[in-house]
This record gives C-alpha cells, sequence and structure tokens, in this order.
C-alpha cells in the first residue's frame, strides 16, 4: 500500500496505489435541506442508463429516506459497524480523523474492508420513506418549531472518490479514474463481473448486472460532462438541490469556483462519511434540523459550521447569490459572481452562462384594481 | 459346482476390487484414443489412468482465499492427435449456477503454457513473456447452453418488467434499431465482452502473463461440457493439442475450481501448481 493524502481525514493514509490527482476532479454539491425526494434525479437517470435487461433493480441515482431509508439496504450501517473506532480529534485546531478507513482496516487477504449486499437488498429502494426519527406525539405537528420527529432526504449518485474503494478492490485493473476530470469508470470491455467492486463500494454505488455479467455504475453522464453540460439528475432536479462542477484541493481553492467556495471557503459543503476514507467528490450541505449527533457521524466534525453558516445565509449575501445558482442552468458554471443583489454564473473564461437575482422581487397587488375597476381577491 | 460358483465370485470382486482401487499416477498421462468425446460420463473414461490433483489455496495475490474448500480433482485426458480432453471431476454438495448479486459460479479452468518449453511460466497465471492458455468452464454458462432462459425471469421467477426500449413498438418491425437500442443499454455486450454473452459455448478461451492480466484469447479454441455428479460436477474441456506436445516431449498443466457456494470468484479459487503433462 502507498501513503496518500486524504485532506478529508486532515492527515496522510494508507491506499492500494500512489497518489494521483487528476487534472480536474469533477465534484457536486448537494443541498439536502431542498431535497423533497420527488425522484425526478433517479427517473432521469434510469432513463438515460439503466433501462435495459439486468439493470432492473439498479438505481445509479437514489434518494432515500434517513434515518430509516437505504438503498441498498443498510448500505451505511453495515459498513459503519463493521469499522472500528471511528473518532476525530484535532491537531493545530484542524479536525483530524484518529480512527481507520476501510483501506486501513482491510482483513488479511483482502484489499479493503467490505461486505457484499444479497438480492434481496437492492428490492426496497423506497424502505423507511418519509419515517420520523421518532413518534409523533398528538398534535406535535401543529407544533412549531417541531419536536425532534426528524428525517430528511439523502440524494446519492457514485461519488467519483479520489481513492475509489472499487478501483482499489478490482484484481484486474479494470477500474480507472479519467485523468481528465476524475470520473470513475467501470471498462466495460474488461470487466469479468467478479463483483470485488460491489463489495469494496462503500457506499454501494456499483451494481452487478446479472445478464452482461459486469458490474456498472454511474458514469457522471460523462459525455455531457465533455460538453459542459450537467449530468441528468443535476438538469432534472426539480427542487434546485445540485449544482456540478469541479474541486480543487484545499491549498488550491478559488474563490470564484462554486465548488471551493462553498466546501473550502465557506465550509458549509461536507463530505458523505468522511472516515471511509475515499475523499468523496459529492458535498452535502447538511440538514440543519437534524441532531447533530446523527448527521456528524454522516458528514463529519464539520457539521455545527455548516449549520451555522447556512443558518446564517439571509445575512450574507454572497453565500445566498451562490445558493441561488443552483440548478438555474444545465451548464456547468466554472466560475461565479455577485453583482449586486444578483448572482452570474459564468463560464471556465468567464463568459456569462446565467445571471440569477437572489432576491425575489415584491409585488403588493391593491384589493381594488383601480384600472379595470374590480375587486381582487386571493382566493383561487 | 459349489466350487466353480465360489471361484467366478472370487473373479468378480477380484476385477471389481481392481477397477475400484485405480492407483492415481503422479502426472497427467494423456491417452491416445481415436475419437475423443464431450461427455464425461463416456466409456472411453473407464480405460484412461487416473490423477489425483491436490488443490491448494489461491494465496498469494489479493483478493485472497483464505479458506480451503476443494481438496482435490480426478483427472484424467485423452487425446485424438489434433484435440486433447481433459475430465475433471470434483465435489461440491452445492450447484451454484445463479449468477447475481452475491451469487457466485461453479467453475473449473484448465492452465497450459502457451509454449512447450522445459522452462514453464510461474504456475498461478503465468508471468510476462510466458504466457498462459486458460480454459474456464462455467456452470451457469452450462445451463444456458442446455437451454435454461438468458433472462431476467430465469434467476427471479416473480420479477416483473414494466418495459424495455428494445421492445418499444416503433422498433417491432426494425430488427436493426432493436439490436441498436439494446446495446445502448448494455456496453459490456457492445463492446464485445464475451462475458456479456451470447452464451453459447459453456467454456472461455483466455490468456495471462501473470496475475491480473487475464484477457480474452484471440480465437475460441475450446468446448467442453459439465454435468452433475451425485455430489459434485465432472467437466470435460477440449482445445486443440499444444504445438509441439509429443510423446517426447511432455508438457504441463494446472487446474483450479471456483465453488460458487463458498464465495469462489476470480482470484478466490483452489489452484494447483504445474502438474508433468505426458502424452502416453
Amino acid at each position: 500500500m502507498a501513503r496518500v493524502n486524504n485532506w478529508q481525514l486532515g492527515r496522510e493514509m494508507s491506499y492500494w496505489y500512489p497518489e494521483s490527482r487528476p487534472q480536474k476532479q469533477f465534484a457536486a454539491v448537494f443541498d439536502t435541506n431542498k431535497c423533497i425526494a420527488c425522484q425526478t434525479c433517479t427517473l432521469a437517470c434510469k432513463t438515460t442508463w439503466t433501462s435495459g435487461k439486468g439493470q432492473e433493480y439498479m438505481l445509479w441515482n437514489n434518494v432515500e429516506s434517513k434515518p430509516y431509508g437505504s438503498y441498498p439496504l443498510a448500505w451505511d450501517l453495515n459498513l459503519l459497524s463493521l469499522l472500528d473506532g471511528q473518532n476525530w480529534g484535532e491537531e493545530n485546531g484542524q479536525p483530524v480523523y484518529k480512527g481507520s478507513t476501510i483501506f486501513e482496516s482491510a482483513p488479511a487477504g483482502e484489499r479493503v474492508l467490505g461486505w457484499r449486499p444479497e438480492s434481496e437488498d437492492y428490492a426496497y429502494p423506497n424502505v423507511g420513506e418519509d419515517d420520523c426519527a421518532g413518534g409523533i406525539e398528538h398534535g406535535a405537528s401543529i407544533d412549531i418549531p417541531h419536536q425532534m420527529a426528524w428525517f430528511y432526504y439523502l440524494a446519492r449518485i457514485c461519488n467519483h472518490c479520489t481513492y475509489p474503494g472499487c478501483l482499489a478492490s478490482c484484481p484486474r485493473g479494470s477500474i480507472y479514474k479519467r485523468p481528465e476530470d476524475g470520473i470513475v469508470l467501470v471498462d466495460q470491455g474488461r470487466c469479468r463481473g467478479y463483483q470485488e467492486c460491489v463489495r469494496g463500494c462503500p457506499y454501494k454505488k456499483v451494481f452487478f448486472n446479472p445478464m452482461t455479467s459486469t458490474s456498472e455504475k454511474c458514469i457522471a453522464c460523462y459525455p455531457k460532462i465533455e460538453q459542459g453540460l450537467s449530468p441528468q439528475c443535476f438538469a432534472n432536479c426539480i427542487g434546485k438541490i445540485r449544482v456540478a462542477g469541479f474541486i480543487n484541493t484545499p491549498d488550491k481553492a478559488e474563490a470564484d469556483n462554486p465548488i471551493d467556495y462553498l466546501v473550502h471557503i465557506k465550509k458549509v459543503a461536507l463530505p458523505l462519511f468522511p472516515q471511509f476514507g475515499l475523499e468523496p467528490n459529492v458535498y452535502y450541505i447538511p440538514p440543519i434540523h437534524v441532531p447533530t449527533a446523527f448527521t456528524k457521524q454522516m458528514f463529519g466534525p464539520g457539521v455545527d459550521k455548516a449549520v451555522e453558516v447556512y443558518r446564517n445565509a439571509p445575512n450574507d449575501k454572497d453565500l445566498t447569490s451562490l445558493l441561488g445558482l443552483f440548478g438555474s442552468t444545465e451548464a456547468i458554471m466554472r466560475k461565479w459572481k455577485r453583482v449586486g443583489d444578483k448572482a452570474i454564473g459564468m463560464d471556465e473564461n468567464g463568459k456569462e452562462l446565467v445571471n440569477v437575482p437572489f432576491k425575489e422581487p415584491v409585488h403588493i397587488r391593491p384589493a381594488y384594481d383601480k384600472l379595470y375597476q374590480i375587486t381582487r381577491t386571493n382566493c383561487p | 459346482m459349489r466350487s466353480i460358483t465360489s471361484l467366478i465370485l472370487v473373479v468378480l470382486l477380484f476385477t471389481a476390487a481392481c477397477k475400484k482401487a485405480q492407483v492415481p499416477t503422479a502426472e497427467v498421462n494423456v491417452a491416445q484414443v481415436k475419437e475423443i468425446t464431450l461427455d464425461p460420463n463416456a466409456p472411453v473414461w473407464d480405460a484412461v489412468s487416473l490423477h489425483v490433483s491436490k488443490m491448494i489455496l489461491q494465496d498469494l495475490v489479493e483478493p485472497r482465499l483464505m479458506e480451503a474448500s476443494t481438496s482435490e480433482t480426478q483427472v484424467k485426458a485423452i487425446t485424438n492427435g489434433a484435440e486433447i480432453a481433459f475430465r475433471l471431476e470434483w465435489l461440491d454438495d452445492s450447484q451454484s449456477d445463479m449468477p447475481g448479486p452475491k451469487h457466485f459460479i461453479d467453475g473449473c479452468a484448465v492452465q497450459l503454457p502457451a509454449k512447450v518449453d522445459p522452462n514453464v511460466p510461474a504456475p498461478q497465471m503465468g508471468e510476462v513473456g510466458k504466457t498462459v492458455e486458460i480454459s474456464f468452464w462455467r456452470a451457469d454458462w452450462q445451463a444456458i447452453v442446455e437451454g435454461r432462459a438468458d433472462n431476467i425471469n430465469a434467476i427471479y421467477p416473480n420479477a416483473s418488467i414494466d418495459h424495455y426500449p428494445e421492445d418499444a413498438k416503433s422498433l417491432e418491425n426494425n430488427p436493426q434499431a432493436r439490436a441498436e437500442t439494446s446495446a445502448r443499454y448494455a456496453p459490456a455486450r457492445a463492446l464485445g465482452n464475451r462475458r456479456a454473452g451470447p452464451r453459447d459455448q459453456p467454456v472461455e478461451d483466455l490468456i495471462a502473463d501473470g496475475p491480473s492480466t487475464l484477457s480474452p484469447a484471440p480465437n475460441a479454441i475450446s468446448k467442453g461440457k459439465g454435468v452433475r455428479t451425485k455430489n459434485g460436477w465432472a467437466v470435460v474441456i477440449t482445445r486443440p493439442i499444444p504445438a509441439g506436445f509429443t510423446v517426447s516431449t511432455p508438457s504441463q498443466v494446472a487446474f483450479a475450481i471456483w465453488e460458487g457456494s463458498h464465495v469462489e470468484v476470480g482470484a478466490r479459487k483452489m489452484r494447483t501448481g504445474w502438474v508433468p503433462l505426458i502424452l502416453k
């Protein structure tokens, strides 16, 4: 195993291959506070990529309710129960992961710590949907703020990790990370369907296709990425919870890069289960109403700060404007800026792609319309 | 009369005992026959010498097999001068021939050096510059060749499928468009990955130059047939006899067994080292 730097852990770690970062790294930010679990993303992906024979149960994109939802079943709980000592410490004021990653705790004879889902584990993609963490006492639903009977939606795609578990697991080198954009792909010409990647991906985002006898996964819609467009699940998101782009390492963070700004500068978007050690590249703005004991396990020690920053967004014009750019264009915004009360998304050359006012204009309609001499009501 | 009967009985028992007590040879002796067969139950095998290969764990490269399963394989070999046939028989109580998540397939493989040479490649998948040729038999392909439907309902009988894009009414009379649509959702097949089918042979031809280098062989030269025995598998794999393999120029052969129910797949397997292969 090689020693590599994983900035999400605040330390070096062991990995099967030496560190080799791509020229650009595809990344995304999902705002969990805006997701309504309409599953339009799921269907957009399903229709585009996985409508074939052997892909019936395969959801490269899924949305699950937390805490009780999971697809495949218990993908997170099973690994969390295998992984010992997931404690975080602090060095020089920065969080440092003191536990073991899936690479560092690989059992003898294995490349990574992992487990294999059964067929049945894929059969209930909506298990736990809208189930609250606790019971709703009589009348609690009309109390504001709600009592802590929380749940939230977690939309998931492949994280196109910097240190993919699937890639490390494949004994044939059939999985590769594209140097031009960091997208992780299974070479369908070379894969022999050993399912080692299915076992080794802690997010369980590689799927075995029994009809082709190969494993398949999210390809980040790379044909669209190559044209400067967002993947299907981003472009079709009704709630505009997603923004796609490219991320730099923290030492090279650029304030005009939307992903860098959210992840590195404002630290409002956090990786999913950073303790697994894969340096996943889909980042989540954590739900602000969920007990942080839960979200810290899921998104790491940055949750308190992220929630604080997000709650303060109404007083932070820059952040508000960038959040307003989510889902505003299918094109990938490589840069952004705020001008007055407008957010502007740009391509890599600084050419404007989209221009969004982040304060909705308020129109007050008088009850009596003098022009038409008619009384209007607000009733439909 | 009584003594004659006793004598006949003794002779019969002696014959049976002799047959039962076929002494395994340390090498795989290839018997020369008129016709080779794909049938593991053909009588021709009865007269062929037996080699019992002790299996060892693949524990050299990760992922390793950490717990032993199949302990030995009974091997016989015949040739008609052009083709060589290997018959492998091993114990495996569970028949694993349905693919799926966490479902692995029973299988076996015969490995030969690409060149008959006293300086043999490393026994585990060969080495750089010393290629090995592998004929790999799979139980699921055997089932499909024998008529099991190659579709999702064969694996999940209660599966209900709304629609596949290739079955769209607009493509009904356009086979080319149907094939293109089907390939769009089966990239492995579109790329010619033999694992993706069509499965018209239960055996796949492969070459390797060391662990992790297993690749499809340029040509499909092997055939095979596997049948369930009372408590395991008997499989015959045939292929062209290696060039240069003669009575005076022996070669080597190695075997591997995968027990699907024991989560054996790829590198997780029981294997042998090289065994001398001698033409009789």
